[in-house]
């Protein structure tokens, strides 16, 4: 208890004297805060430019048009006279789909004939791609299915019987959270755990490489081995906690201050996220204590993690599937504080999940606290093994 | 030493010299290599499905017709959806959504077949998690596809029970039938779209900050950096001969990566490849510029590093691949033109699925040869100042 309360001291006041670690778990914490969400903060991405080949230029084919660029999802930025033109200017991204209205479009129409239109649309941007796609699939729905009840109309079918026959049996789609479907919901509550644990990760890293460490070992003379035992553990322990008492106010501002700033909904209690960030936290530091025995540099930890965010983000299985993904790398990933972290974060945040509901996750990350605990505990233990008193006092 | 002096200074003086020091250096040895190749093979591996495909879903079946299973059937056979499991309550459901146990959930009603027949028009409901983002929208596709097809065939139905042709009832039911096709990626590959871009972006980080990392190391003592100009017998040739040995290993690397998307994931090469082995050699001239900017600028190197990390780490999202830049405010759309890597990843959509023409293909080129210039008169104009602020110091 001594030597936990002693590496508790000493790693508090290094984390705020050491010039490199403060600015990479507090300065670097905050900057990413403001800058990593800039991107996404519009949520939406709406009045994606297309053009129109109009080879009908009729009333209904103006109409069309019209009716689309009201979308919010897509504008009408030209009107272009032939194929080719269009194309070279989709090649230039001044516009993301062409919108062919072929010739007779409005008599084939008049003429209870099929009259197809013809939407090519840029699927190098899947966002862009599934934008233009849906706004003109449902323009051009409504306005066919507006023909069809009139005709049925004109042929003496009651409207209401009309509408049935058009529409027998409607399809509602029903978005269960981030019922905006805005981007900066759905990325940011993920990315901030990402950030979280990042920052953290390469914090300790960097408090384990540096010197000042070990002060605290002190190591009895003719210490026995069960001393050893508990010399490591009360490190350890010591460390632990002092991560957790700095990052406390990080978590807090991540998990709960940022989302209300940036107005991401939030379903789930304060309580039941602070409860979940606890083994997240405990564990992304007892990583980092593995971390910093492996690399022993602080620079190395600098270096190696720099660009490691953007492989573990996708490791999550929140940008791309899990279910899609290669059985060995769905189990490395497991082994990520992120990957659980942020399915249960989310779910108790944004879902408003119970903690019984994130169980599998909350025990997971548990495991992982105890796992690299573990390790944490034995590196420091052959540590002591390897350089046994180091100045017996005379 | 002897060596030292009977070679002439200059470029390839710095260029061996910096050739032995990776030799000896483990640690830049594993940045320029090991973790770029680790780090690519990772995001290669989760992400070389391509496409995610039969995400599973529930149904919670109230009605228990011909009509209900036939919708069912539709929906488990759209390429997106898989119809893995009934359930018998709607709460139920939304506990294995949070679970994630399934990705949607398809409600059919009460007397869903009397009631379309008999032109009530009940609904069908639909509900999926757009938290997951991708994932919601992949099994929205499925539902939406196979629905309304369903809906269809009881719409012609209804029309032949009248009477009507079949042809003529097909037609009657779509006056405006909208034909939409996807171009340069028509099969919506992740890969293709996703995967090809990710591993730039890994590279434009692992780039600046060992950049930063590895001209720190001269910059940092003053000895090892007049060393380096006198090696190099002039600014210019100094500067590239510490600069060309990372740009071949981290051309490599971008090398392997295109070799493993071409060959083996299948990524079309419609455009010039001249142009994109151009753009990428620019590219990583840019990246390492703005590195080597940021530790002559910055010192200790920890710093330096620490700046590049900040700045390159959250790099993707302002390149538009994701959420696309048109969206962005003018603070992010900005940044985002400042990156290299926005540049050349519109090079490389350019001329590998999009088979860009040429003549429409030179912007993002010239503008990665632009920063290039810039970046290097910068660092040179840094470089001078510090050695008139040195030689202003000797005594």
């Amino acid at each position: 208890m001594r030597v936990l309360l002693a590496v508790f001291r000493n790693e508090l006041s290094r984390i705020f004297s050491l010039r490199p670690v403060v600015s990479v778990v507090v300065i670097a914490a905050a900057v990413y805060a403001l800058f990593y969400p800039q991107p996404y903060l519009n949520e939406a991405l709406r009045k994606v430019p297309i053009a129109v080949v109009d080879q009908d230029r009729t009333q209904t084919s103006r109409e069309l048009a019209r009716q689309i660029d009201a979308t919010p999802d897509v504008s009408v930025a030209k009107v272009l006279p032939d194929m080719p033109t269009a194309q070279r200017e989709v090649y230039t991204r001044a516009i993301f789909g062409i919108l062919v209205i072929p010739q007779y479009f409005e008599r084939d129409l008049l003429h209870g004939r099929v009259s197809p239109i013809a939407l090519y649309a840029d699927a190098s941007y899947f966002l862009m791609y599934q934008r233009m796609s849906g706004a003109v699939t449902a323009v051009s729905r409504t306005l066919g299915t507006n023909f069809e009840i009139a005709r049925l109309v004109g042929l003496g079918v009651d409207p209401p019987v009309a509408a049935a026959a058009t529409d027998p049996m409607p399809f509602i789609p029903v978005p269960l959270f981030n019922p905006q479907g805005g981007y900066a919901t759905y990325i940011l509550p993920a990315a901030f755990v990402l950030i979280l644990q990042q920052t953290l990760l390469i914090g300790v890293g960097l408090l384990g490489t540096m010197p000042g460490g070990e002060t605290a070992a002190e190591d009895r003379v003719g210490a026995r081995l069960s001393d050893r035992i508990f010399d490591s553990i009360g490190t350890v322990g010591g460390k632990l906690l002092a991560y957790l008492v700095v990052h406390a106010l990080i978590v807090s501002t991540y998990l709960i201050g940022l989302p209300y700033l940036y107005g991401l909904p939030r379903l789930g209690s304060v309580v039941t996220i602070l409860a979940f960030a606890l083994p997240f936290t405990l564990a992304v530091g007892a990583l980092g204590l593995v971390v910093a025995a492996i690399f022993r540099r602080p620079l190395a930890v600098q270096l190696v993690f720099a660009a490691i965010g953007l492989p573990f983000f996708f490791l999550g299985g929140f940008a791309w599937p899990a279910e899609a993904m290669p059985v060995a790398v769905r189990w490395v990933a497991q082994l990520l504080p992120s990957t659980l972290a942020i399915d249960g974060l989310v779910d108790v945040a944004q879902l408003g999940a119970s903690l019984s509901d994130v169980r599998r996750e909350f025990l997971g990350l548990w495991l992982l606290v105890a796992g690299y605990a573990t390790i944490a505990v034995m590196i420091e233990f052959s540590k002591r093994r390897s350089a046994p008193a180091v100045a017996a006092p005379a | 030493m002897k060596r030292r002096d009977q070679q002439r200074p200059g470029f390839s003086l710095v260029f061996w010299r910096e050739i032995a020091w990776l030799r000896r250096r483990p640690l830049l040895l594993m940045l320029t290599i090991a973790l770029p190749l680790a780090l690519m093979f990772l995001l290669t591996a989760i992400l070389s499905a391509g496409l995610a495909t039969r995400l599973p879903i529930a149904v919670l079946d109230l009605d228990g017709s011909e009509l209900s299973r036939s919708i069912i059937r539709a929906v488990d056979a759209t390429p997106d959806t898989a119809a893995v499991l009934h359930v018998a309550e709607l709460s139920e459901g939304r506990h294995l959504i949070v679970a994630r146990k399934i990705r949607g959930i398809l409600m059919l009603p009460h007397n869903l077949e009397r009631d379309v027949f008999a032109g009530r028009r009940p609904e069908v409901v639909f509900f999926y998690n757009s938290q997951t983002f991708t994932v919601g929208n992949l099994v929205l596709r499925g539902a939406n596809a196979a629905i309304p097809t369903v809906a269809a065939g009881i719409r012609i139905s209804l029309r032949t029970a009248e009477g009507q042709p079949v042809e003529e009832a097909q037609a009657a039911i779509t006056p405006i039938p909208l034909q939409t096709h996807a171009l340069f990626n028509s099969t919506l590959n992740y890969v293709h779209f996703l995967l090809a871009a990710l591993l730039p972006a890994v590279l434009q980080t692992v780039i600046v900050t060992t950049m930063a990392y590895a001209v720190g190391l001269d910059v940092e003592t003053r000895h090892r950096f007049t060393a380096l100009r006198r090696l190099g017998g002039g600014l210019l040739p100094a500067m590239f001969g510490k600069m060309l040995p990372y740009t071949l290993l981290f051309l490599s690397m971008l090398g392997i990566a295109d070799v493993v998307l071409f060959k083996v994931l299948e990524l079309p090469l419609r455009g010039e490849p001249v142009v994109l082995v151009a753009a990428g050699f620019v590219f990583v001239l840019a990246c390492q510029f703005i590195g080597a900017l940021l530790a002559l600028l910055l010192r200790p190197v920890a710093a330096a590093v620490s700046i590049a990390t900040l700045l390159t780490a959250p790099a993707f999202g302002f390149m538009g691949i994701g959420f696309p830049r048109l969206g962005m405010n003018h603070f992010a759309y900005g940044y985002g033109e400042l990156l290299p890597g926005t540049w050349y990843l519109m090079a490389r959509i350019d001329q590998t699925i999009r088979g860009t023409p040429i003549d429409l293909s030179w912007k993002p080129v010239l503008v990665l040869i632009g920063f290039v210039i810039v970046l290097v008169g910068l660092a040179a104009v840094r470089v001078l100042a510090m050695r008139r602020s040195n030689q202003g110091e000797r005594p």
